[in-house]
């Protein structure tokens, strides 16, 4: 059984015009869109192909010129939708002269949440974006990836069900960005809608369930990632502990079979993995580290 | 060692005062101690804005915060008992009686404010016309809105869209969580501080010390070039302020995009909108309630000043057995002026007014006879009569010719053309007033009247004395033949206000006239005013006598000044949000300033469209200015002139809609002459006032709502 669509675009259309009514550029065309609860959905393109501006478009910050958007069923420009959803912008467009506290805390009360649960959140929030050293300090001393955890941190302060997420790893150092991506996932886990566009598309690939990839304003791909990535007429194997004997055998079981061999070798891990092993492995052993690769060679 | 007491007394005599409050160290202290305080807080403020925590803890900060608060309080409360207890001593025990007679004008204020509220008929109250403009102005935008979504999508979807847009409005103002303003509200007191609030704050301490460089000492009226100051500068700095504030705001959180992480959140555009007003208005009203705290103080220490009578400054002028029974003289320059002084035989003396005030002696005038010659200097007390307000009652003004007849206007002597008209001297010419509400409770002892008179001579004759005018009264019910009664004669002063009084029992022949007994007659007095110096004349105008009640707290009266620049920054503040919500940074600030400017005018723009000016509309005095035509002279018929006054027509109406809607800017502005001119603001204008500011802030919150929530904020 299909669960309940959250967010339904039908034959949304934007375009910008100039203060004459003339057409400037058409953002977004005819796009048709339906994103499921529980799911993780990203929106792919290269720069100017119309992500932010759905995301704009289903947040009620734009007006469609034709279509429409439904959040929770109801029209986007309905206020009483954003008690249910988070959003993290581009950009963590944040009062910069308030702190950590005061953000939260600011925003807590937009969501007219009583002080003691405000408090309560706040302090949970700050803790897990990792921030409770530096929650006292304005804004405008934070580094990039850090006013980028306290956006995150503003977008979760209602325990939202709808997350809209935009360029979400964008300034986040390679550990800041796998956190990023485990706690999207988590928060699928958990039951919730996320919705994140990105140009990053090893971050798509790894976190999103389904994606679009727009271009130039037009829906050109729609599907499951696994579906969509799958070669059809490639077969993968991955063996431990294959003696010699053993490949020979195989390969020679392939060539029995008219298949066509590609490639034979060991995998690589990404830089990703490696980067974030190293890491790990200096924390649990302060210290100069025996650096392995320079060992072999 | 013993320390003999009387060598020390005098000068703590002089340090603190017969009474502390009028001690050498008082103002100064206290003006000190309340700048100390205020700027030690502002101190503490930035260095918290600035670092997040500063370096002051939250306890410790609390600790100023209170201590602060408490000291600002206490000495507040001191002042205020000090205030009540003087003038308690003075007028024995005599403020409970303004209290209570505040309290009855209070009551009667509310009746006739009701009355202009809702009028003699509901058709003609302020609230209905109010309600009218406004159901016009909506119905307006909702036709215009109708017909434009018409052209787009069909009357039907219009219609649809229409109905759902004004359910929108209702839930949008209804559903206002008071907890979303506040912290709306909040974030704009904080953005304010952040954008320099305080550096305004500082610019008018700064112009207050420097104060003395450009006030003349040697003014006319000190006190009202000090109030008219310390009023003026806080309004201009508090208007700008605001005015920047409000227009500024929002466009730059738009174009920082942080309002896009606001109306993501479940905060309606009214919130929006409403939180601003808000947050704007308490920074507005707290600095001004500082600047007014500081600006009594300081009109207060500028104004104290004494003098002394010396030995070498009196002069002996008559004399009886030997020893002197009259004195006259002057005091010690002080201040840049002396009073002169007389001593009467009787053992009575007094200070001639000067500069707007006169001084009472410490201790008895006849100890200045007593001592020949008077080796002590005798000190004289701290000013009195400058700091004042007048509350007075205008009466209704009619006028005789030099032959007795009843007469529109006295004679136009080509000096002043409308508001003065003259009686002229040595015939039946005369100003006639006719007050109401004249009662022996009000006016135990008599009638105080003052006189503000122009004088037009026709030959100069004695130029040492003033033209003679006298006063006389008559029961206006009475029989038409009846005559008046005279009371005095005296000598009219130009250019500055003349006070007499019109005594409980006078001589009226060789019968003695009680008032209330014989004249006054159902609350109802007339006053007459005649010219006794042949050939010369009086100038006079309704507001040119008044009876002059029991004077309202000066304070209180300064108070209420500092609510009209209130109000004025409240206008000034729905003006800007209103502007800025559809409106770029620069363009709503020129637009508010522009408005503030338009409202400034209003009564002319008003005259214009009403061709109630000379030369005409618009296009016609442009014509005239380049044909160097006269203003007064009517345009020669003929194509030009039909098509210069057809093109006013549109541009007249347009000009009425403008000053329809403007509010009137100057007329806020008013309440600080009135302060500084030394006049009480009757607290019915003040609500009045109240209530029209209120009558703008609504549609302009409104109309700010319905532009904000109809603009994509996200659109560049």
């Amino acid at each position: 059984m299909q669960s309940e669509a959250i967010i339904e675009t039908r034959n949304l259309t934007k375009i910008y015009r100039d203060f004459w009514g003339r057409q400037k550029v058409r953002a977004l065309k005819a796009l048709d869109l339906e994103i499921r609860r529980g799911e993780i959905f990203g929106l792919l393109g290269p720069n100017g192909s119309g992500k932010t501006t759905t995301i704009k478009l289903i947040l009620g910050l734009l007006f469609p010129t034709a279509g429409q958007a439904l959040v929770f069923g109801r029209d986007a420009r309905e206020v009483t939708k954003n008690e249910r959803i988070g959003y993290l912008p581009e950009e963590s467009y944040l009062y910069r002269f308030l702190n950590a506290e005061e953000t939260l805390d600011f925003y807590g009360r937009l969501f007219d949440m009583p002080r003691a649960v405000r408090r309560q959140r706040v302090a949970d929030l700050i803790e897990m974006v990792g921030l409770d050293w530096a929650k006292r300090r304005q804004l405008k001393e934070y580094s990039k990836g850090m006013t980028r955890r306290i956006g995150l941190a503003q977008a979760l302060i209602n325990d939202p069900e709808l997350i809209l997420l935009d360029e979400p790893t964008t300034g986040l150092d390679p550990i800041g960005t796998r956190e990023m991506k485990d706690l999207i996932i988590k928060l699928r886990d958990e039951g919730k809608t996320v919705l994140m566009c990105s140009h990053l598309l090893a971050d798509v690939q790894d976190v999103c369930d389904r994606i679009a990839i727009l271009y130039q304003g037009e829906l050109k791909e729609m599907g499951r990632v696994d579906d969509l990535l799958k070669v059809q007429d490639v077969t993968e194997f991955r063996v431990a502990g294959l003696s010699a004997v053993a490949q020979e055998e195989i390969k020679q079981a392939i060539e029995r079979s008219n298949g066509h061999l590609l490639n034979v070798g060991n995998p690589t891990a990404t830089l990703e993995d490696l980067f974030l092993k190293i890491i790990r492995e200096s924390k649990e052993h302060p210290g100069r580290r025996v650096r392995g690769v320079e060992e072999k060679t | 060692m013993e320390i003999d007491l009387a060598d020390v007394t005098p000068l703590l005599t002089w340090m603190l005062g017969p009474n502390w409050a009028e001690g050498r160290l008082f103002h100064p202290l206290a003006f000190t101690l309340f700048i100390l305080l205020v700027c030690g807080g502002l101190v503490w403020a930035i260095a918290r804005s600035r670092k997040g925590t500063g370096s002051v803890g939250r306890g410790a900060a609390l600790t100023i915060g209170g201590v602060s608060a408490a000291v600002i309080v206490i000495v507040a409360l001191a002042v205020l008992v000090w205030k009540l207890l003087s003038l308690g001593k003075t007028q024995q025990i005599a403020w409970t009686v303004p209290l209570a007679e505040s309290a009855e004008k209070f009551a009667n204020n509310w009746l006739e404010i009701l009355q202009w509220l809702l009028g003699p008929d509901w058709r003609q109250g302020a609230l209905y016309q109010w309600c009218m403009v406004v159901f016009f102005a909506a119905a307006a935008v909702f036709a215009i809105s109708w017909l434009i979504a018409t052209i787009r999508r069909g009357p039907g979807a219009a219609l649809q869209t229409a109905g759902r847009a004004i359910g929108e409005c209702v839930l949008d103002v209804v559903r206002i969580s008071p907890r979303r303003v506040a912290a709306l509200a909040w974030l704009g007191i904080k953005e304010s501080i952040r954008r320099r609030v305080i550096v305004v704050f500082l610019l008018f301490v700064v112009i207050l010390l420097f104060a003395g460089w450009f006030l003349d000492p040697e003014s006319v009226d000190p006190a009202r070039l000090y109030l008219s100051f310390v009023l003026s500068i806080t309004k201009y700095l508090v208007i700008l302020l605001v005015l920047f504030l409000s227009a500024l705001s929002l466009p730059a959180d738009i174009k920082s995009h942080t309002l896009y992480t606001i109306v993501t959140k479940p905060v309606r555009s009214s919130e929006v909108v409403l939180g601003r007003i808000a947050g704007f208005a308490a920074v507005a009203s707290c600095l001004l309630l500082i600047m007014a705290a500081i600006s009594y103080f300081f009109v207060l220490a500028g104004l104290a000043h004494t003098h002394q009578i010396k030995a070498e400054d009196v002069e002996v002028v008559g004399f009886a057995d030997g020893k002197p029974t009259e004195l006259r003289g002057h005091t010690t320059l002080d201040h840049h002026h002396r009073h002169k002084l007389v001593v009467y035989p009787s053992g009575e003396g007094r200070v001639e007014m000067e500069q707007g005030h006169w001084h009472n002696l410490k201790g008895d005038w006849s100890d200045l006879l007593a001592e020949q010659p008077p080796e002590t200097a005798f000190q004289l007390g701290q000013p009195k009569g400058m700091l004042e307000a007048r509350v007075p009652i205008y009466g209704k003004i009619r006028f005789l010719d030099s032959k007795g007849k009843p007469t529109e206007k006295g004679i136009n002597v080509g000096d002043e053309w409308t508001y003065r008209s003259y009686i002229g001297g040595g015939a039946e010419a005369a100003a006639i007033w006719t007050f109401d509400g004249v009662d022996e409770e009000r006016f135990p002892a008599g009638l105080p009247v003052e006189l503000n008179l122009g004088v037009f001579r026709t030959h100069k004759g004695d130029i040492e004395q003033g033209v003679l005018g006298s006063l006389w009264v008559r029961n206006p019910l009475a029989p038409e033949d009846e005559k008046p009664k005279l009371v005095r004669v005296f000598e009219s002063k130009e250019f500055q206000t003349d006070s007499q009084f019109i005594p409980r029992e006078f001589l009226a022949g060789d019968k003695t006239v009680d008032l209330f007994k014989d004249i006054v007659s159902d609350g109802k007095i007339e006053i007459w005013l005649r010219c006794d110096s042949r050939a010369q004349f009086l100038g006079v105008a309704q507001a040119d006598m008044y009876l002059r009640a029991t004077d309202a707290w000066f304070w209180w009266n300064f108070v209420k000044g500092y609510i009209g620049i209130w109000l004025l920054a409240l206008l000034v503040i729905g003006m800007g949000v209103l502007f800025s919500t559809f409106l770029s940074a620069p363009i709503a600030a020129l637009a508010t300033a522009g408005a503030l400017l338009g409202g400034l005018f209003h009564d002319f723009m008003t005259r214009l469209a009403m061709h109630e000016t000379y030369g005409g509309g618009p296009t016609e005095s442009f014509l005239r200015i380049v044909t160097q035509d006269n203003v007064v002279s009517e345009l020669k018929p003929g194509l030009q002139t039909t098509v210069v006054q057809t093109l006013d027509q549109p541009l007249e109406i347009g000009l009425r809609i403008i000053a329809a809607l403007l509010p009137d800017v100057s007329r806020f502005g008013a309440f600080s002459n009135l302060v500084a001119s030394g006049f009480n603001i009757p607290g019915d204008t003040i609500m009045t006032y109240a209530c029209r500011t209120f009558a703008y802030l609504l549609p302009m919150f409104v109309a700010g709502y319905l532009c904000l929530k109809n603009r994509e904020v996200a659109q560049q």
